[in-house]
């Protein structure tokens, strides 16, 4: 058999059993759902009758050799049909054949005209999906009439040689619709998570915004987060938008609340309230509060998400509660040591305490707790405090000393640089 | 003052109002390019021929109607898939291909018979084909390429309004309302030839091959999500029956007056002229502003649905936001429609009569199809999740697409058999 063939081309093929007895034709092929960069053809589905349909799998170590008819090493004894066709999990005619793939190179979505199967050491692997004319020719079987015709004509023509294979690698089956979250196998979510969260924000900037949304739709809850985090402030808000009310709420609910504040101050206010129906009541109420500042001072900066412990809490305390938020969306570094009535009474830093005996009090490696900033405060004044301590973070209280939030140097950079920019534009 | 404003802000009515309003658009504007060039032609001649005793067959029309394209917008919704990608990715390549052939040329010959509306109505206000059919092609060209989604939408929410024309012009014409309420409610049967065959017709020309993909792919394009279906299901449902609406009072200016005075007609412009004697000057006017109207709308959806309906099924890119470069295919095919379309009414003796015939053959075949893979495809809960027909709607369904199979067929057979008589 050639190395490279077309699943158009086995489609339909003829297998016959070891002793020249016809076993169906070949109708559709189910890979493997394991992490390999190129999955492995695990079974053939063949198919015969015309009115009563049976349906058989065709192990690969069964099959003698592919030609143009495909022979068997087993005779009819061996092999069980049913009746009802076979629809296995991750299967090429289904999931790949005719659905739309992003191409990740390009960062553009196509749809597959046929599939490119590598055949090495008896093995049949996907290796490229082909999106190009020539594929769709093959497919409508006029090949030869068509290159006859272009031969004819114009025998230099780019048609002729160029195929439009893109490997397998580097593409992402879109899921059935983006109103559906579910995807046709895992084995394409399985691939994305080894892609940087970054690189998929910047694969999806250049999507328009229905392709956008099936592509963000495949990915898990956890990833959703994290390629969110990356994208523009406009592409968010065009996102949140298309999104249906209930999905938005859910990734809305799984970002750092401040920047669902940022994106919910530029949202119409009829919008938010759709959204804040579809989180938990506690989410919506932080983020209620959330919005009640304004965008550039303290209040609208800071995160509630942050790490706290009561005034009696140890090192090892500290250190375990760490360990338990690694996840967190928020800063890490810092926790905040808070009495009953949530007032600040110290702030620390894992640089501080990491090496402190883990059965001391926590407030023994303390920095004071004089470095903060109030509700009203600010940007600039914010940016400045940072500054001059060199904190990564710092806490915002409220008139009575109530620890409310805290504001990352992130969150103010990014602030910052937006002003920079308008100012900059100005002067154009 | 104030608080009024607040209170109609807040209240539950006024939510919906918005809602609706916010979704409004594809429903409407889809049933309304039905009542095309070649809709009012049949509607005409149904009225000049047969009175008002076809009038009641509107009704059943409606509901077909209504079932067809609410199917439609449900699985634009529930899948966020066009029609032709729908079909490509559930049937395979070769059906979609044949019936993307298939509805480019239907299309574009229903295109051609746009452009020919658009010459003779303007013909009637002394205006020369020469001049008008050249301006209208690069007015579609130009509305589409210019424009967006939205803003291309409003236009043709805007066009919508100018269908008042025939509302107006029914009842300029006088008709006898008593008698037009009861053969509106009392189905008239005859079983003449000629009967059956105008009857045929009008569902044959309310239920197109090309409105099921766009309005499929105009919901997808504007995004509307599964929380907005209840009010796009409005939008839907009030464009059946304004439609209908629209051909009932064109079957009832022509039945008033041509009918009564006995003139036969072979076409709207022929309307248009006959309604001068009979109904004055004005009313003339009104219904070839109103083939006028309908011509150009029709001009400038056909040919865009087209391109994205083929694109979409060959998995080409297509959107009229893209550079030429990265969707050449979709360019190529929507200047095609448009410079064919609009060429061959220039040219003298084009046998336009002929394509229409063409026209209605392909129509008739294409539409089976359709309209099985529609009901096949929404029955699948794979791809429709929660959303597939209910047991009882999916009879209606399938009785509503045999009858009109049926009728299309029969139809197909007809102009195979007796071309004279077919249009």
């Amino acid at each position: 058999m050639k190395l490279f063939t077309y699943l158009s081309e086995l489609l339909g093929r003829k297998v016959y059993f070891e002793n020249k007895q016809y076993a169906g034709k070949v109708c559709d092929i189910s890979m493997r759902l394991n992490e390999a960069v190129f999955p492995m053809a695990e079974y053939f589905i063949i198919q015969k009758g015309v009115f009563k349909k049976q349906y058989a799998k065709i192990y690969l170590n069964v099959i003698k050799r592919v030609g143009y008819r495909i022979k068997l090493n087993i005779d009819r004894s061996k092999m069980e049909y049913s009746k009802d066709s076979i629809r296995p999990e991750f299967s090429l005619c289904f999931d790949i054949l005719d659905q739309q793939v992003v191409d990740m190179n390009d960062q553009k979505v196509v749809r597959v005209n046929d599939v490119h199967l590598m055949m090495v050491d008896r093995q049949l692997y996907l290796a490229h999906v082909d999106v190009g004319l020539r594929g769709l020719i093959r497919r409508l079987e006029w090949t030869g009439f068509v290159d006859f015709i272009v031969k004819l004509f114009a025998p230099e023509a780019k048609y002729l040689k160029q195929e439009e294979l893109i490997s397998w690698k580097n593409t992402h089956v879109l899921t059935l619709g983006r109103t559906k979250n579910v995807i046709r196998s895992d084995i394409v979510r399985n691939r994305l998570a080894k892609i940087p969260a970054a690189e998929l924000a910047d694969i999806m900037e250049d999507l328009d915004v229905f392709d956008k949304l099936s592509l963000f739709k495949t990915f898990s809850v956890d990833l959703q987060r994290k390629v969110f985090a990356d994208m523009a402030i406009q592409e968010k808000e065009e996102l949140v938008d298309h999104l249906g009310d209930r999905e938005a709420g859910d990734l809305l609910e799984n970002i750092p609340a401040d920047e669902a504040t940022d994106l919910l101050h530029n949202l119409p206010k009829e919008k938010t309230k759709q959204l804040m129906r579809f989180m938990h009541s506690k989410t919506s109420k932080k983020l209620r509060m959330l919005l009640g500042y304004a965008q550039d001072t303290a209040g609208g900066l800071m995160t509630t998400e942050y790490l706290y412990l009561g005034a009696d809490a140890l090192v090892k305390d500290a250190i375990q509660k760490i360990k338990d938020n690694v996840d967190y969306p928020g800063n890490l570094f810092h926790i905040y040591i808070v009495d009953e009535k949530h007032a600040l009474k110290g702030i620390t830093s894992l640089r501080h305490f990491i090496n402190k005996d883990p059965s001391r009090p926590l407030m023994e490696a303390c920095y004071p707790s004089d470095v903060f900033v109030r509700l009203d405060d600010g940007m600039e004044e914010v940016a400045l405090l940072l500054e001059k301590y060199k904190f990564s973070s710092i806490p915002v209280l409220d008139e009575y000393g109530i620890l409310q939030g805290a504001i990352t140097s992130d969150d103010v950079m990014e602030e910052l640089i937006t002003l920079t920019w308008k100012k900059y534009k100005d002067q154009i | 003052m104030n608080q009024l404003f607040v209170k109609i802000r807040n209240s539950k009515a006024a939510r919906h109002v918005f809602l609706f309003l916010a979704v409004m658009g594809p429903g409407i504007i889809t049933a309304n390019v039905d009542n095309d060039a070649g809709g009012i032609a049949t509607y005409s001649m149904a009225g000049a021929h047969f009175g008002y005793t076809l009038l009641w067959s509107l009704i059943p029309i409606t509901i077909a109607l209504i079932i067809v394209q609410e199917m439609c917008a449900r699985m634009a919704v529930a899948t966020g898939k066009g029609l032709a990608d729908l079909i490509r990715e559930n049937y395979g390549v070769k059906v979609t291909f044949y019936m993307m052939l298939t509805l480019f040329f239907v299309n574009l010959s229903n295109a051609m018979a746009e452009f020919a509306g658009i010459a003779v109505s303007l013909e009637i206000f002394h205006i020369s084909k020469f001049i008008s059919v050249p301006i209208s092609a690069f007015f579609v060209w130009m509305l589409v390429v210019k424009g967006t989604y939205k803003s291309v939408e409003k236009i043709f929410l805007f066009a919508c309004l100018f269908y008042v024309a025939y509302v107006i012009s029914g009842f300029i014409a006088k008709p006898d309302w008593s008698d037009v309420l009861k053969q509106t409610v009392t189905p008239s049967f005859n079983w003449t030839l000629d009967y059956t065959v105008m009857l045929v017709g009008l569902v044959g020309t309310t239920i197109a091959p090309w409105m099921q993909f766009y309005l499929q792919s105009s919901i997808v394009e504007k995004g509307v999500t599964i929380e907005e279906y209840r009010h796009l299901r409005i939008d839907v449902v009030a464009g059946c029956i304004i439609a209908p609406i629209i051909a009932f009072f064109i079957v009832v200016a022509c039945a008033a007056t041509m009918f009564h005075a006995g003139i036969t007609i072979e076409s709207a412009q022929d309307a248009a002229l006959a309604l001068k004697p009979l109904a004055g000057n004005y009313a003339s006017w009104l219904f070839a502003f109103g083939l006028f109207n309908a011509s150009i709308f029709a001009a400038s959806v056909l040919p865009l649905s087209t391109a994205y309906s083929i694109c979409e099924g060959l998995g080409w890119d297509a959107g009229v936001d893209k550079r030429f470069e990265e969707a050449p295919q979709f360019f190529w095919l929507y200047a095609a429609m448009i410079i064919i379309g609009a060429g061959v009414v220039l040219l003298p003796n084009f046998p336009l009569f002929k394509v229409m015939y063409f026209s209605q053959v392909g129509n008739g075949v294409l539409l089976p199809f359709i309209l099985i893979y529609m009901l096949r495809l929404i029955n699948n809960k794979d791809i429709m999740g929660e959303f597939v027909n209910s047991k009882g709607l999916n009879i209606i369904a399938w009785v509503t697409v045999f009858i009109i199979i049926t009728l299309t067929l029969i139809m197909v057979g007809f102009t195979v058999f007796l071309p004279g008589k077919a249009l």
